[in-house]
């Protein structure tokens, strides 16, 4: 038993410790981020991409193995490449007076980082509505299957900031996890009245609490970066934010009661009541409304992130690591809960 | 003291009848609400001066009926803490008690909506740019949905509140808010939607949603209601 107990905590420690090293060592596939100039207008012109992440040039590639072609409506436009550097890209275009569509999406085909994509990279102002002249028209080339090693993938927007999906994601899971052991401990309490499920409930919901906080510190730093804004209103966040002052509340109200008989009982009730409403708002609401958050809009789980293997082998790890920590933290408190009471009762 | 549920609802019913009229009875708690709802919708209305923004309109209304909301239903359980609840506790089943208290604090807040709404436009008018509400029925809606659902999260509430003897005035409006939120959020977009005429396409689903929350906090808050109550 004894044994067993060491395990699961040191085992925390040691995945918490990987996710940490991998999460942030990994690098980045190589991704599309903005391309210049802006607007394109008929005739020869020089256009450049600039990129993020790993560098897509690998040693020993030379510029002939790449290719850019720019893709109007369904017909693809040709280019050609002036330079290829590690996060740069240049080529020369001769654009038409007629296109199918004036904006263009950009496809850059590398030897060992698969296909970059930017959507919407130019818009050609003067262009009239008209097919693409054939001797312009470019042919799709082979293409190739990223090899680039253990790396995690490009979004757009989210670019490095992907590593917070180890954190962010797997703190909420973790207040889910307490607040359910608070919730399960606080009916148990209201059945039995035994104090033992009250100091259960209490260690569940400081502990929880604890986490909500993380999780809304984290996910503010995300929208930052993805949203632009620290904090906007959106149903999983205003969820979020109500989870978190509810959950406040039942501390106030515990503390307002101080040794009071009945702090057990009503605090129970109270708790019940608030895990009710953090199903509604952070499982119900924001799925039936438009929400700007991932994994919402009727599909309820995170597969919008397009999790991929090498992400899923350090976000699983994550999930276990973290649970497995705020699970300890809340023992601690358990023990911290009943010392307490056995003082004061003495 | 009858456990079926004919018998629950006769005791609701005596409830509601009882405290209905103590409050005709003791007139000036009714009219204290009714002056603190008048005069704070004065307050706004030499604020904004006749100048004011669907959003601040909106904002202005339902901080008012808030605060009003919780002077009129604050004081619910306040006779329960003498020797009345004692013998209520020993007389009458708790689910009887909570649904009775809860009709009575429904049609207060019922008045109130009326009243708030009323001083409201009689001072403030509608919003600039605006002749008229684009939805004056959605608007009355929205405002009695919000307070019916408002008053049963704040009866539950305040019945836990009253059962703390040091400082519970402002406790019941500390656990109140955060409880409240998620309705205000709701009705405020709801408020917002009936007075700039957004498409009922936008809105359709948020009454039902308001109606739904209200729903399962008054379920919740009556099942719960006996663990508070028990001595």
């Amino acid at each position: 038993m004894n044994h067993w107990n060491r395990l699961w905590k040191f085992g925390s420690l040691l995945l918490l410790a990987y996710v940490i090293l991998r999460g942030f060592s990994t690098p980045l596939q190589p991704g599309l981020v903005e391309a210049e100039p802006n607007s394109l207008s008929a005739g020869t012109q020089d256009i450049s991409f600039v990129a993020v992440g790993q560098p897509f040039l690998r040693p020993g590639e030379g510029m002939e193995a790449f290719e850019l072609i720019l893709k109007s409506g369904t017909a693809l436009l040709k280019t050609e490449l002036t330079s290829v550097e590690a996060h740069r890209v240049s080529a020369t275009i001769e654009v038409p007076t007629t296109l199918p569509s004036p904006a263009l999406d950009a496809y850059l085909f590398t030897p060992s980082a698969g296909t970059l994509f930017l959507g919407n990279a130019f818009f050609v102002e003067d262009a009239e509505k008209g097919p693409l002249p054939s001797h312009l028209t470019a042919s799709i080339p082979q293409e190739s299957e990223p090899h680039l090693g253990f790396s995690f993938p490009y979004q757009p927007n989210i670019m490095e900031s992907i590593r917070n999906l180890l954190w962010h994601v797997p703190m909420w899971f973790a207040m889910f996890f307490v607040m359910g052991i608070g919730f399960v401990a606080s009916l148990a309490q209201l059945r039995t009245g035994n104090v033992n499920w009250d100091h259960r409930a209490e260690a569940a919901v400081r502990t929880g609490l604890v986490f909500g906080i993380l999780g809304l510190i984290t996910g503010s730093l995300w929208a930052r970066w993805t949203w632009g804004a620290w904090w906007v209103s959106d149903p999983q966040l205003n969820g979020a934010l109500v989870t978190v002052l509810l959950y406040s509340g039942y501390m106030i109200l515990r503390a307002a009661m101080g040794d009071d008989d009945r702090v057990g009982r009503l605090s129970a009730v109270y708790n019940v009541f608030a895990f009710v409403m953090l199903v509604i708002l952070l499982m119900v609401l924001p799925r039936y409304t438009e929400s700007l958050h991932p994994g919402k809009d009727g599909n309820p789980g995170f597969n919008s992130y397009d999790l991929d293997n090498s992400l899923r082998a350090v976000f699983y790890p994550a999930v276990i690591g973290w649970g497995a920590l705020c699970y300890w933290i809340y023992t601690l408190r358990l023990r911290m809960n009943r010392i307490e009471y056995r003082l004061l009762t003495q | 003291m009858g456990t079926g549920f004919p018998s629950i609802m006769k005791t609701a019913i005596a409830v509601a009848n009882m405290e209905w009229r103590l409050e005709w009875r003791q007139g000036h708690q009714l009219a204290s609400v009714g002056l603190f709802a008048v005069a704070s919708v004065y307050v706004a209305f030499q604020a904004a001066d006749r100048e004011t923004a669907a959003g601040a309109w909106t904002a202005m209304l339902w901080l008012v009926y808030l605060f009003s909301g919780f002077t009129a239903v604050g004081r619910l359980f306040d006779r329960e803490r003498s020797a009345t609840r004692q013998y209520l506790q020993w007389a009458i089943h708790p689910m009887g008690l909570i649904l009775g208290k809860l009709t009575h604090a429904i049609l207060t807040t019922t008045a109130l909506t009326a009243l708030v709404l009323a001083a409201f436009v009689l001072f403030l008018g509608w919003p600039s740019g605006l002749e008229t509400a684009s939805k004056p029925g959605l608007l009355i809606l929205s405002a009695w949905l919000g307070g019916f659902s408002m008053t049963t999260t704040l009866v539950f509430v305040t019945a836990m509140a009253s059962q703390i003897q040091s400082g519970n005035g402002a406790l019941g409006a500390v656990l109140g808010l955060p409880l409240l939120l998620p309705q205000l959020i709701l009705v405020t977009r709801l408020t917002r939607g009936a007075l700039d005429g957004t498409p009922w396409g936008m809105l359709g689903e948020l009454p039902l949603f308001l109606a739904a929350l209200s729903a399962g906090t008054s379920v919740i808050a009556c099942i719960l209601f006996p663990y508070i109550w028990r001595a």
